[in-house]
């Protein structure tokens, strides 16, 4: 059996990807001059890292019920090892662009990036 | 008595399909939290369509609770069911159109828009930051394609079923 699309079907994939496009275009950020590594966990920030002025190896450990380790070196950054069960967060790999978001639901980490972009405006987008 | 019979073959269906699910590394092509085939959503449509809204509801508790309890902890408890609910209510909504504005096509892949954007949602809540929204558009666009591949499963599924006669469209 086929499916026979309805008028309707092709509305709800029009919002979708619409919806899809104003996100992704409202997080999108341009390349930075200035980029600051954001690490909070459960809404605190635990350390923030200047990215572009990083010498050497980064690692931060942090606790909790699924404790892990980030590391960040040359601009970018990234869940090096975790203990929660889906390792998600490591399997992202590392992120180095502002915008770019690495998460560990489990353990309710996040590594957010931030920048300055070349225009010098340093200000992109506000979340509240 | 056949209702809870068919219920209860559901949950555990729908528990199976969350199980197998996990061993499918979607997550490894796109590496974004809460990324899935949405198997078990193909249950709840089916619940829905031939068993009623509260039918539909009992069974996405259930495995919501079962499956987190089972194989994801307490943390993806929260997740799952703010997915699965978003999910539920606009398959609903969108299903009293069916057959004339929707075809299960547009439901499902609402559905799996929905599931998505609930997650997201509620991770922000849990997280107590927006950021995560960033993951959205990627986890709307791949619900296109898991909504299209769970359509064709259920409608292949629910063809077979009604020929089976055994249970009624609703």
């Amino acid at each position: 059996m086929r499916i026979k699309p309805r008028a309707g079907d092709f509305v709800v994939i029009a919002v979708i990807v619409i919806s899809a496009v104003l996100l992704a275009v409202s997080f999108y950020q341009k390349n930075s001059i200035e980029k600051t590594a954001i690490i909070l966990q459960n809404g605190t920030v635990l350390d923030t890292v200047r990215l572009d002025r990083l010498e050497g190896l980064y690692t931060l450990d942090y606790e909790g019920e699924y404790p892990g380790t980030i590391e960040a070196e040359n601009g970018k950054i990234r869940f090096a090892h975790a203990e929660c069960p889906d390792q998600v967060c490591v399997n992202t790999g590392w992120i180095s662009r502002p915008g770019q978001i690495a998460v560990c639901l489990p353990a309710g980490v996040m590594i957010r990036i931030e920048g300055i972009d070349a225009d010098g405006s340093d200000v992109d987008i506000i979340i509240k | 008595m056949k209702k809870l019979a068919l219920n209860s073959i559901l949950i555990s269906l729908a528990v199976v399909l969350s199980y197998i699910e996990r061993f499918i590394p979607l997550d490894l092509i796109i590496p974004v939290p809460g990324i899935k085939l949405g198997l078990a959503n193909i249950v709840t449509m089916f619940a829905l369509f031939f068993m009623g809204l509260t039918s539909a509801v009992a069974v996405t508790v259930l495995r919501c609770i079962l499956a987190s309890f089972l194989f994801g902890g307490m943390s993806s408890l929260l997740y799952s069911l703010a997915g699965a609910f978003m999910a539920l209510m606009v398959m609903t909504v969108l299903k009293t159109g069916y057959n004339k504005a929707f075809s299960i096509l547009g439901i499902s892949m609402g559905g799996a828009a929905a599931h998505n954007t609930g997650q997201i949602l509620m991770a922000s809540l849990m997280m107590r930051n927006a950021a995560i929204f960033a993951y959205l558009p990627v986890l709307l666009m791949t619900g296109l394609v898991t909504g299209l591949l769970t359509a064709i499963i259920a409608v292949n599924l629910f063809s077979i079923v009604e020929k089976n006669k055994s249970v009624k469209l609703i």
